[in-house]
């Protein structure tokens, strides 16, 4: 396992991109705790939870071929992905209605579309500014902070935030902005 | 483009809770291109990104990775098709008689007639015996029956059992597995040449022994007569 730490995320992308099984197996193994618990904050029962995880790396190899290499955001990309996923199966479970799973549609509302001017990031680099984010977030209100939450890992969007807070969408809007742009700042400040 | 209105629909895109009204606005604005803050999207990508490193760490359970390492052995087909065509696409136009000469099979015979030892032979006698009973694959690689879970290779080495059903797992995905599939022309042609170099030559020998032996028993023969009739004349 030497090897597999001293690549980083985005060598192994690399590797996984030439179905390298072993580099998917690295990149499990790196990444699963983090996408785990994101996942498990989502969904919250373990046994859809484990599921999705499982799905997550299927997606991942499936898709491999949507990740940008030039930007090589694997942090970003991933997190991203594993969050679309798990909202997903929680809308589905929830008995949402949406369009059937496929292909076309995983592509469209799983597979993140990260800016092509965004910054490269990778897990090691992350987990260095763990403290300073837990600092921005705790100088968030309870109110930004709750609505985050509710957008984030609740999956609402505005209208069903709106409708369970019984407040006006505007104002939802407003506050999830307000709450986003204090997030922003207090992180920009803590660099 | 109003560029407050596009900040403020991109914080909402990447907490993911755009109605559909601000998605069809928010995508008119990309399409415009050149003015969309494409940076100041990245960088609030990155931002929510790291909202779970917030989360207090769970972990999963260890045979959480053997199910990806399944569910992966159950699209290989899928990935091999699209090995195939990434395949296609990089290599130049070849007809595809000359592909199917040029691969596998003759590579099989080949190797057999320059390298072959006993034990190569008996492997292979072993995978002409499994061919027989209509197993298709190959015999080095202890594979399980097409449509069976890779749980099969835990039984072979249970400590690395996870690294083992991934790496099992793409074997099929991104390795031909088609090489794996006996092909019977070939058993025919690597058995014929078998007999050619092994069999004839121990048949030669026996009829050569068969021979001598032969010329032996008649210089005996003629012997004995003789001793005979000397006996005959002596009494």
């Amino acid at each position: 396992m030497a090897e597999s730490n001293s690549l980083t995320d985005a060598e192994i992308m690399l590797k996984v991109a030439g179905y390298d099984s072993k580099a998917l197996e690295q990149l499990y193994d790196r990444y699963a705790p983090i996408l785990y618990t994101l996942i498990k904050k989502i969904v919250t029962d373990k046994d859809t939870a484990e599921e999705i995880l499982s799905e997550v790396f299927v997606v991942v190899w499936r898709q491999i071929d949507q990740f940008d290499f030039k930007s090589n955001n694997v942090y970003t990309w991933l997190i991203t992905l594993t969050r679309n996923k798990a909202i997903d199966v929680l809308n589905r479970n929830g008995g949402k209605i949406l369009p059937e799973y496929n292909d076309d549609y995983e592509r469209e509302n799983i597979i993140p579309k990260l800016s092509p001017e965004i910054e490269a990031m990778e897990l090691a680099d992350v987990l260095n500014k763990r403290e300073k984010l837990e600092k921005a977030l705790g100088s968030l209100t309870d109110a930004q902070k709750y609505v985050l939450e509710l957008s984030y890992y609740g999956g609402m969007d505005q209208g069903e935030i709106a409708a369970k807070l019984n407040i006006p969408t505007v104002t939802v809007k407003s506050k999830l902005q307000v709450a986003f742009g204090n997030l922003m700042q207090k992180v920009s400040e803590a660099k | 483009m109003d560029k407050k209105k596009s900040l403020d629909l991109i914080k909402l895109e990447v907490l993911g809770c755009l109605n559909e009204k601000d998605k069809e606005s928010l995508q008119a604005m990309k399409a415009e291109g050149e003015e969309f803050p494409w940076k100041v999207l990245g960088d609030y990508q990155n931002l929510i990104a790291n909202l779970p490193l917030a989360l207090e760490l769970k972990y999963p359970a260890s045979d959480i990775k053997d199910k990806a390492a399944t569910k992966l052995y159950n699209i290989r087909d899928q990935i091999k098709a699209k090995v195939e065509a990434r395949k296609a696409l990089e290599m130049p136009a070849q007809p595809i008689e000359e592909i199917s000469e040029s691969e596998g099979i003759i590579e099989i015979s080949e190797n057999f007639e320059e390298n072959t030892t006993i034990e190569q032979i008996e492997v292979e006698e072993k995978v002409f015996a499994e061919v027989e009973e209509g197993i298709h694959f190959n015999a080095e690689e202890s594979i399980p029956g097409r449509d069976e879970p890779v749980k099969f290779v835990s039984k072979i080495k249970e400590k690395s059992e996870p690294e083992n059903l991934f790496r099992r797992a793409s074997e099929f995905e991104a390795k031909e597995p088609l090489k794996a599939v006996v092909d019977k022309d070939v058993i025919e042609k690597v058995a014929r040449d078998y007999i050619k170099t092994h069999l004839e030559n121990q048949i030669e020998s026996l009829s050569k022994t068969v021979k001598k032996n032969r010329i032996l028993s008649f210089i005996l023969f003629v012997i004995s007569l003789l001793l005979i009739l000397a006996l005959y004349f002596i009494k």
